[in-house]
């Protein structure tokens, strides 16, 4: 059992959270304008994934850039990672690879608590990412907790690279946005994340 | 068998290849100056891919960026595709995901012959992907003439984004240029890739 075996409904039986859903909880983030370059090059970049559509062009080509400008627009104050192992506990099948995971740390070379995002990628269907994500940020706080380094929430996205969902995890309280955010408001997308690193959201 | 089984040995022997290995086969070809933007942001992406140091964070951050770059350097008139399946000879092997594929069709929405560039991400150290790109540029070859479009070479690069090694493979003779090319000479990189789309490399 790893973290993609997870689904929402698993995820929640196994880890007794509380479910939350609504619309446009994180729609009140100020937005972040991005630099000029990434909005130049976004729309052929955009049309580049989505052509080709696989879950790694739509990583390489989108989310990458987004989650840089994130660390770009917080002056290096922040570290991601990309598809590193983050295993937490095996035995609740809080193991595997992460897409991506934004820690609090400057610190690149190796992850450091607390980490406040999760970014779970996938091709087309959010829906599926969600368990996945969840278990991700169970175990996020757990890492966070064992190193003495509680923060009160977690965040989480699903995205397509064009689409974006937002979660955030307080206690056993699990917040799902039902809103879906599209890239073409990237700096509505930045600003949710941005509003997550400064733990606002 | 996937294309990632092979190694370099085995490539030779199933596909009875004559390799030829030199210093420097590629390293006369006029650089291509990066657009600025690329300059920018590689000196800024590198670092972090490296210290990051996963497959993935190097193909985002790197390898992605750089094939951007040529697609605009040729005015979109090529495509590249990242993490599409290529099954082309079930029973030779020829079978698997490329990490990236460069064609000189510029249909992006599916992969049109001819296959020109096949490049083999890697975290480490390139070598260990050369068999793996070999047989993927064996693939190339055997896919272009089933379109009727037999091109006279197919290139290769295997690449941690922060270092290139380069191959051409003209009908079963594979030319392995032992030169390492890095990221620093990026317009060098460039170039060799151009003069591979241009096929005079």
């Amino acid at each position: 059992m790893a973290y993609s075996n997870f689904t929402l409904d698993t995820v929640r039986t196994a880890f007794q959270l509380e479910i939350v859903e609504s619309a446009g909880a994180f729609s009140e983030a100020s937005p972040v304008v991005p630099r000029a370059h990434f909005t130049d090059e976004l729309s052929e970049r955009v049309e580049l994934a989505t052509s080709s559509g696989t879950e790694k062009a739509r990583s390489e080509l989108i989310v990458t850039d987004v989650l840089f400008e994130l660390r770009k627009h917080f002056d290096h104050r922040i570290s991601f990672f990309s598809g590193i192992e983050f295993s937490v506990d095996a035995e609740q099948g809080l193991t595997g690879v992460c897409d991506f995971l934004v820690s609090l740390s400057p610190i690149l070379s190796l992850l450091e608590a607390p980490i406040i995002i999760l970014v779970e990628a996938k091709r087309e269907n959010l829906i599926t990412g969600l368990g996945q994500c969840a278990a991700e940020m169970i175990a996020a706080q757990r890492f966070n907790a064992e190193k003495g380094n509680d923060i009160p929430c977690v965040y989480g996205s699903t995205t397509s690279g064009t689409d974006w969902r937002f979660l955030k995890l307080e206690d056993k309280k699990l917040y799902i946005d039902r809103t879906i955010y599209q890239i073409a408001q990237c700096d509505k997308i930045l600003g949710i994340l941005a509003s997550m690193v400064e733990q606002k959201a | 068998m996937p294309y990632s089984n092979f190694t370099l040995e085995e490539v030779l022997a199933t596909f009875q290849l004559e390799i030829v290995e030199s210093i420097g086969i590629f390293s006369d070809i006029e650089p291509v100056a990066p657009s600025a933007v690329l300059v920018a942001e590689l000196e800024k992406k590198v670092p972090v891919a490296a210290a990051i140091n996963t497959e993935k964070a190097r193909s985002e951050l790197i390898v992605a960026n750089v094939l951007f770059e040529l697609l605009e350097q040729f005015d979109r008139r090529i495509s590249f595709f990242s993490g599409i399946d290529f099954n082309v000879d079930v029973e030779s092997g020829l079978t698997g995901v490329c990490d990236f594929l460069v064609s000189l069709s510029p249909v992006q929405s599916f992969l049109e012959a001819p296959v020109i560039i096949l490049v083999e991400a890697k975290k480490e150290d390139p070598a260990p992907g050369l068999g793996q790109c070999v047989a993927e540029m064996i693939a190339a070859q055997r896919f272009n003439a089933q379109k009727n479009n037999n091109i006279a070479c197919i290139y290769g690069a295997a690449t941690t984004g922060t270092e290139w090694k380069f191959l051409r493979l003209k009908e079963n003779r594979l030319s392995i240029d032992i030169t390492v090319y890095q990221i620093t000479q990026c317009g060098k990189i460039l170039g060799i890739l151009s003069s591979m789309v241009n096929q005079t490399a």
